[in-house]
């Protein structure tokens, strides 16, 4: 049995409850691809409606087939979803007019003028010309292409693609929008142009559901995350608390040939300790206050003559929640300005 | 403005904008045209019984004109969009799938309708003679054209089941049994047992029949009746099985 559109959703770690109703419900959403290959298992979502939501994980951990499943792209092999009220599979047509799209490959026609473009889209969505021409200029203006509006798409840099392919996706003023990795590929101008483009399409009542491989986008962005990977979901909440649930801070010892056994139980024995965990070429300690404990962790791997690199203290990122979930680091992922 | 008349809109447009897609497609037919006349009119001077006192250049002009309207290049360009992610755009957009098959159609037709004239007018150039009139080439190009907007079914048909742009640009060579497979550079009757018998099952053969018989008989109404069929029944076949498959296209 689903929760109707109108109830109150399950309160998530470190949330406070708003009253807001469901723009996106999925139950056990899965899809298994010919020759058995299983890119979604089982996954269930509750997506607020007005909250930026990410989709966190490396790529193919189903991001993308995710979205293609809840745009009404691809029909789950089981599972249900409702997008703005309406299930996906028993009335699709309903889905897309309440919905924009923005997939990871930007879908432009070369041919057509980036004003073209937008008008044609206004008339698929059931404009008229006029009204159609007039939304076309609006959303330039938005965006701020007005001025290459008249030129051919193919003629554009990545940055202009990706925003008039979003503003493509907002010619109907949706309810919901899909953004599927709207920033790879950008220069870091462009991508937080996009992402003030985002905040500002939240900021007037759209739901957004992004899916990303950047941390800090979905760091700086998302009201909610769901980390993904093989399919599932491995840990779900505000970034806040995501991030609470791996302690407080991580000293990060950076090997620099030192050898990694008889460092780790050098280290293993500190107070306040909460993990240890050895990578290739550091050792991670999460602790409780890290700056603190730096004179000790000096003191000890001093007289067992260890010679490592850099000792560093941070706190505890989006990156060590999916360590922590997964057992490896996000792959692919980027540090972003 | 319906959904069909926007994405056939913007499919015309694309035929004006990319002319290296179809003045190409071009020197096929003309090259055969020359080619063929060159080869043969000695062998079939006008005097013979079946040119009716035409130059051989009126008998091969139907086939250029198959040549000309037979492409893959809606299917080349819908493979394109399918590659290019914009094909995604329209999926999601709340229309119905059939008027982007239709849309590109209509784009068929406006491409078909200028090939055909100017391999037309190059005919006529070229000594042909229309014997139905001017009436009868505006119905020959129309014909033509029609038969073109019912070939390009293959193409989307393979652009959408095989999402590969060489498949779909493989899939215009289709044509070529079909075409030879004809009385394509005689009459039924000068052709062996065996192709006249090839010749006479292979729709196409009507087709050619009856354009043919626009150029040098005049208006045979029996001949233009089974071509008119042919290429509705072709037209019909292929464009449902296309519509049958956008609409089951990732489902």
């Amino acid at each position: 049995m689903h929760p109707s559109p109108a109830a109150q959703p399950a309160p998530r770690p470190g949330d406070r409850p708003n009253g807001r109703s469901h723009a996106i419900e999925a139950r056990g959403l899965t899809r298994t691809f010919k020759g058995g290959i299983e890119a979604v298992r089982g996954i269930d979502l509750d997506v607020r409606a007005g909250e930026i939501f990410g989709f966190l994980g490396p790529n193919g951990a189903g991001k993308t087939t995710t979205v293609r499943m809840l745009s009404t792209l691809l029909p789950p092999t089981e599972g249900t979803a409702r997008v703005a009220g309406v299930d996906v599979l028993a009335d699709p047509a309903e889905v897309r007019r309440r919905i924009g799209v923005a997939l990871q490959e930007i879908g432009l026609d070369p041919i057509q003028t980036g004003r073209e473009l937008l008008e044609l889209q206004c008339g698929l969505y059931g404009m008229g010309e006029s009204q159609a021409r007039a939304r076309a200029q609006e959303l330039l203006e938005l965006v701020g292409l007005t001025e290459a509006a008249d030129r051919r798409t193919k003629t554009y840099s990545g940055g202009m693609k990706r925003r008039l392919d979003l503003a493509s996706a907002l010619v109907h003023s949706p309810p919901v929008l899909f953004l599927d990795e709207p920033t790879t590929g950008l220069d870091p101008a462009s991508r937080l142009t996009v992402w003030d483009e985002m905040r500002r399409i939240n900021a007037a009542g759209t739901t957004v559901l992004l899916t990303t491989q950047y941390l800090e986008e979905a760091d700086q962005l998302c009201d909610c995350i769901a980390i993904i990977d093989a399919g599932r979901i491995v840990a779900e909440g505000t970034p806040a608390s995501l991030k609470a649930q791996i302690g407080h801070d991580v000293v990060s010892v950076s090997l620099d040939g030192a050898d990694p056994r008889a460092t780790r139980s050098t280290l293993e024995q500190l107070p306040n300790l909460e993990r240890i965990v050895l990578e290739p070429e550091e050792l991670l300690l999460y602790v409780d206050n890290g700056p603190a404990l730096i004179p000790e962790i000096v003191r000890r791997l001093d007289r067992e003559q260890l010679r490592v690199g850099a000792i560093s203290v941070a706190r505890p990122s989006l990156d060590d929640v999916f360590l922590q979930a997964t057992g490896r680091r996000l792959e692919g992922a980027e540090e972003q300005p | 403005m319906t959904e069909i008349a926007l994405l056939g809109r913007r499919a015309v447009r694309e035929v004006f904008r990319l002319p290296e897609a179809t003045v190409p497609t071009l020197f096929i037919p003309l090259f055969f045209l020359a080619v063929n006349i060159g080869q043969v009119s000695k062998t079939f001077p006008s005097s013979t019984p079946f040119l009716h006192g035409q130059g051989y250049v009126g008998f091969q002009l139907p086939v250029s004109l198959m040549f000309a309207v037979c492409t893959a290049t809606s299917g080349l360009a819908l493979v394109t969009e399918i590659d290019g992610g914009y094909f995604d755009k329209l999926l999601v957009a709340p229309i119905r799938r059939s008027s982007i098959i239709f849309g590109r159609l209509g784009a068929d037709l406006v491409r078909g309708v200028g090939t055909s004239t100017l391999v037309l007018l190059v005919g006529l150039a070229l000594g042909a003679r229309m014997r139905s009139g001017v009436a009868g080439a505006l119905v020959l190009v129309i014909l033509a054209a029609l038969w073109g907007v019912a070939y390009a079914g293959i193409g989307l048909l393979v652009a959408l089941r095989t999402r590969n742009v060489q498949a779909t640009n493989a899939s215009f060579l289709v044509f070529f049994p079909l075409l030879f497979l004809t009385p394509n550079f005689v009459p039924f009757d000068r052709l062996t047992p065996l192709m006249e018998g090839l010749a006479r099952a292979n729709p196409v053969s009507y087709v050619i029949e009856g354009l043919r018989s626009l150029v040098l008989q005049g208006w045979v109404p029996g001949k233009l009746a089974i071509c008119c069929g042919v290429i509705l029944v072709t037209g019909l076949l292929l464009t449902w099985l296309s519509v049958r498959a956008i609409e089951g296209y990732d489902r």
